[in-house]
């Protein structure tokens, strides 16, 4: 039995003060109950896509109806069934950790008695429960975060937008936030949709992904549907001075296809096991020296490589800039 | 929408009260106003003591600083008595002009992007905005007040002045802060950098308050200035808590037509830029 679409987008676009397209005609769905990844280069158009399905950007073309409501007819309809958990960390700084989840609740027009519960639950959820009492300027950047997951949470949201959730953590507060937004999918039902960076976080969190790229859509499905897309494992090789043998090795049976950068060779494949005596074999006779030989099992940075032309870890490079600027937005506070 | 532009009103006032270093220096402006101020810019020192190389006699002396203090300055004790309206008036603008440096800074941060996530009307933003203002600035006042009472030779107080007469005073106060706190807020929610809202309040600021008669009486203003003047806001309130202030019981003195007249211009003001800045704060809150 399918789950029912709780997030539908037709031919969304965004086009900023009429000249700068962000997001170009992009149709895909999100099933209730699923944790959905939107992943993409900086600019490709992820926040822009959550910030039009949170109502906070108009819609300049096409459609979006978020838990069967029109987003542009009905955004009061939208705003009481979604939680939002921005990139920046937004908790007040002055406010005890405590005052920023009953704020929140209030906001969100939670009875005072449940708010109180549930901020206690929720702050024992992101392992905060010690520190409810102390003000937010005291906080690492990782309670921050978790804090930040919490306030999200606080009115039991149907939908929960996350904004690149785990940005800046260290690896072990990224992997508990990865425990929590599990934990919260399976035990209460919450869909999730969240854009990130991480792509091994997409791979372990998500039943499924789109990865957009200059505002368009190029690819969505599960995790596994996708790497399965890229025809099976890559077999890199890198070889001693010699001639070119991409077409010798685009003629072995099995490969799939061949990348040559330099004498490195990224080879294809459905099954290395099969295909490894022969290419060896090959390049062996030719009086090719090996220098490196290594296969990996496809990966979504890869998926993300060939989807994009570029692999995320560039991204990552790119993504210092954002982090700095966080980092000088923490200061000013 | 009333509990939600309290809790965000609440949320305001709590920071605001967290962190004094953003309380001292509007007391110290006051402070400085009025005691610097007060004293350096005093009319009735510059009476010369002496002429000739003759002393003044004291009670001459006296007499000539009564007169001035009389007919230029609607009669107060002293040049502070006359200066205390004026200087709240100016802490209030103050406050309310640059108390919108928060909201810009919650824009900055992506606070705004929560607050406009959440199920609450775009109007609880703007009103919060329009009444964290005004408790901050409402509180300097007082203090203000305060202050003036305690310098030597500062504010006198006359026998006929009363709890009625203060609360006549900062109702006129409060009028204008709640006025300009509609149009700053308003502003304030319209610009993206605190560079820019910087830009525009000093831009605003020095007219409205060097055209009323915040620091001396209009009557001495040329004939243009006057007019101008006569139909700011800062004046009315000026004029209004002025003669509560310096007067006392304004039906003794005569002059509760005119604390009338004052009061019905501020809730005009009031009206006007509260519809005026709601209008342009809607505008400034709808999705990008």
């Amino acid at each position: 039995m399918t789950s029912p679409k709780i997030i539908e987008a037709e031919n969304l676009t965004k086009v900023y003060k009429g000249k700068v397209k962000a997001v170009d005609h992009i149709s895909f769905y999100v099933d209730e109950g699923e944790i959905f990844g939107f992943l993409g280069p900086n600019g490709a158009g992820k926040t822009t896509t959550i910030k039009m399905l949170n109502t906070l950007a108009s819609i300049t073309e096409g459609k979006a109806i978020v838990d069967g409501k029109d987003v542009t007819k009905n955004p009061a309809g939208v705003r009481d069934v979604i939680g939002v958990v921005p990139q920046e960390l937004t908790a007040d700084d002055e406010l005890k950790g405590i005052e920023n989840l009953l704020l929140s609740a209030r906001l969100h027009h939670v009875p005072r008695n449940e708010a109180h519960k549930r901020a206690k639950d929720l702050l024992k959820l992101v392992d905060l429960e010690n520190s409810a009492e102390r003000r937010v300027k005291t906080y690492s950047g990782g309670m921050r975060r978790r804090l930040q997951l919490a306030i999200g949470l606080i009115h039991t949201p149907k939908i929960l937008f996350l904004d690149e959730p785990t940005l800046g953590l260290d690896i072990q507060t990224r992997t508990k936030m990865w425990e929590y937004l599990s934990k919260l999918n399976k035990d209460e039902g919450i869909t999730i949709f969240m854009t990130t960076h991480y792509l091994e976080e997409a791979d372990s969190l998500c039943s499924r992904i789109a990865i957009i790229d200059h505002g368009a859509i190029k690819v969505s499905g599960s995790p596994s549907q996708l790497k399965e897309k890229l025809g099976g494992d890559i077999l890199t090789i890198e070889l001693g001075a010699g001639p070119d043998i991409t077409d010798f090795l685009k003629g072995i049976p099995d490969v799939s296809d061949v990348t040559r950068r330099g004498q490195a060779y990224r080879i294809k494949l459905p099954k290395t096991e099969k295909a490894l005596p022969a290419i060896v074999e090959g390049v062996t006779s030719r009086g090719l020296q090996i220098i490196e030989i290594s296969f990996t099992k496809p990966t979504l940075d890869q998926v993300f490589l060939d989807v994009t032309g570029k692999s995320m870890r560039d991204e990552d490079a790119g993504e210092s800039d954002s982090v700095m600027q966080n980092f000088v937005n923490e200061r000013m506070r | 929408m009333f509990d939600e532009t309290l809790a965000l009103t609440n949320r305001a006032l709590k920071k605001w009260v967290r962190n004094p270093a953003t309380i001292f220096p509007g007391l110290f402006t006051a402070a400085f106003y009025l005691a610097l101020f007060g004293n350096s810019f005093n009319p009735t020192n510059l009476i010369p003591t002496s002429s000739n190389g003759i002393p003044i006699p004291p009670a001459a002396l006296a007499q000539a600083k009564a007169a001035i203090l009389t007919t230029t300055f609607g009669g107060a004790a002293t040049y502070i008595t006359y200066l205390t309206a004026g200087v709240i008036c100016l802490i209030v603008v103050f406050n309310m002009a640059f108390g919108g440096i928060d909201l810009v800074l919650d824009r900055q941060l992506g606070y705004f992007g929560t607050l406009l996530t959440a199920p609450i009307p775009r109007a609880a933003i703007y009103f919060s905005g329009v009444f964290q203002n005004l408790v901050k600035a409402m509180f300097l006042g007082v203090l203000t007040f305060v202050i003036a009472l305690l310098i030597p030779d500062g504010l006198i107080l006359t026998p006929s002045f009363g709890v009625l007469e203060f609360l006549g005073a900062f109702l006129a106060i409060g009028l204008l802060g709640l006025g300009l706190s509609c149009l700053f807020t308003a502003i304030a929610l319209s610009v993206r950098t605190i560079d820019s809202l910087i830009a525009i309040v000093n831009f605003l600021n020095l007219p409205l308050i060097f055209m009323s008669n915040a620091l001396f009486p209009s009557s001495s203003f040329p004939g243009w200035l006057k007019a101008v003047s006569d139909v700011n806001p800062i004046s009315k309130a000026d004029e209004a808590a002025r003669i509560l202030i310096v007067k006392g019981n304004p039906s003794a003195s005569g002059q509760l037509g005119t604390v009338t007249g004052d009061l019905l211009y501020l809730v005009g003001f009031v009206v006007v830029m509260g519809a005026l800045g709601y209008l342009v704060a809607r505008r400034a809150l709808r999705p990008e």
